[in-house]
């Protein structure tokens, strides 16, 4: 009886060891993943958000960022190779967060590859935001660069990912007469 | 000796037991082997729904009219390994991951060359012959040569502007499976 209590006593150590490691020295992927999901939810808004709450909440969104983002973006509606601020990134915030209805954004799908020095990271992520008026999802591959600066994993590039390379403002292609009306979002 | 009779308390005085009629509805006559079913059926729902039939809900009209909004079906993730994805096929493409994935039409094969003139799709230069799609539109594509693992998916659905509707080359390795209904 005593073995058995001294076991039980050594496995509960070894339990409460492993989970302080994993609390003072936590693994980055799983780090950079949580911050993610903060991030989502920080950009996230409900539809009767206050001034001040959009405010607070954009420049939450901006903390997620370094000072300078590299921005290589590719989209139907918006093609951008620049560089952004964390003050043109929270201008940006504060717009999407204007949108009547709220907006909910969703990561549903992240990996994580974390570079061997450790102190920077690529992710390769699934991006959905549903406007709070509109049936349909925006829905788009995207990869982020993550460095560690002071301490904190910050987004130092934004980029999307061709999944299929038609859609993009240089495809080429183009249309004429359409025979059926009505607004579509595929 | 206890009295096992239906809804007759124990002789000894405990608790009632459960109605032998609601036990056998409940459990069966052999709960152990319905014990062993339930685990044998929860076990196989999990690999079949999980690692073979993976259920989607479809969002989104870039599949109408055969695939409605917001409609449910099931992605066979075991359909192509016995042979390659085939033209006219609908196949689910992955983007990061599975949870979220595109749902499109196989129209060019590795190798071939793939363009839209006024609306029609031409393979090889060679008019394809699309019985799905049901609304004609005017698409001018230039012609894209796929590589060797490389396959051109498209919608049904082509009432809207090309750069508005989500197309094109992808690789074989995005392809999760194809659709079971």
């Amino acid at each position: 009886m005593k073995i058995i209590f001294r076991i039980l006593l050594l496995a509960a150590l070894a339990a409460l060891g492993i989970w302080l490691w994993s609390v003072l020295f936590p693994d980055p992927e799983k780090v950079i993943r949580q911050r993610l999901v903060e991030l989502a939810r920080a950009a996230s808004s409900l539809s009767n958000e206050s001034d001040l709450a959009r405010l607070a909440a954009a420049h939450r969104v901006a903390g997620f960022f370094s000072t300078n983002v590299e921005l290589n973006v590719e989209l139907p509606e918006l093609n951008q190779h620049n560089s952004l601020t964390q003050e043109e990134i929270t201008q940006a915030a504060l717009f999407a967060r204007s949108r009547a209805g709220g907006l909910q954004v969703k990561f549903p799908d992240i990996n994580v590859m974390v570079a061997p020095g450790k102190r920077s990271a690529t992710v390769d992520l699934t991006v959905t935001a549903t406007a709070g008026s509109e049936s349909e999802s925006f829905v788009q591959e995207m990869k982020f660069t993550l460095h560690k600066i002071d301490g904190q994993w910050l987004i130092t590039r934004v980029e999307t990912v061709k999944t299929l390379s038609r859609c993009w403002p240089n495809s080429r292609c183009h249309f004429e007469l359409c025979t059926a009306a009505g607004s579509f979002h595929s | 000796m206890a009295q096992n009779q239906a809804g007759q308390p124990n002789a000894g005085g405990g608790q009632p037991r459960i109605p032998r009629w609601l036990s056998i509805v409940v459990m069966g006559r052999h709960p152990k082997v319905t014990m062993v079913r339930i685990a044998v059926l929860v076990v196989t729902s999990f690999v079949v729904f999980k690692f073979i039939l993976l259920p989607i809900r479809i969002e989104g009209i870039s599949m109408w009219p055969t695939y409605q909004d917001r409609s449910w079906n099931f992605v066979n993730r075991l359909a192509y390994l016995r042979h390659e994805p085939q033209r006219g096929d609908v196949v689910s493409i992955r983007l990061a991951g599975p949870h979220v994935m595109y749902l499109k039409r196989i129209i060019g094969l590795p190798g071939e060359t793939v363009a839209f003139k006024n609306g029609r799709v031409l393979i090889n230069g060679e008019m394809l012959n699309e019985p799905y799609e049901k609304s004609p539109c005017q698409w001018n594509c230039p012609p894209v040569v796929l590589g060797p693992n490389e396959y051109y998916v498209v919608g049904d659905n082509r009432t809207m502007p090309p750069e508005l509707h989500k197309h094109g080359e992808i690789l074989r390795s995005r392809i999760v499976g194809k659709l079971l209904l």
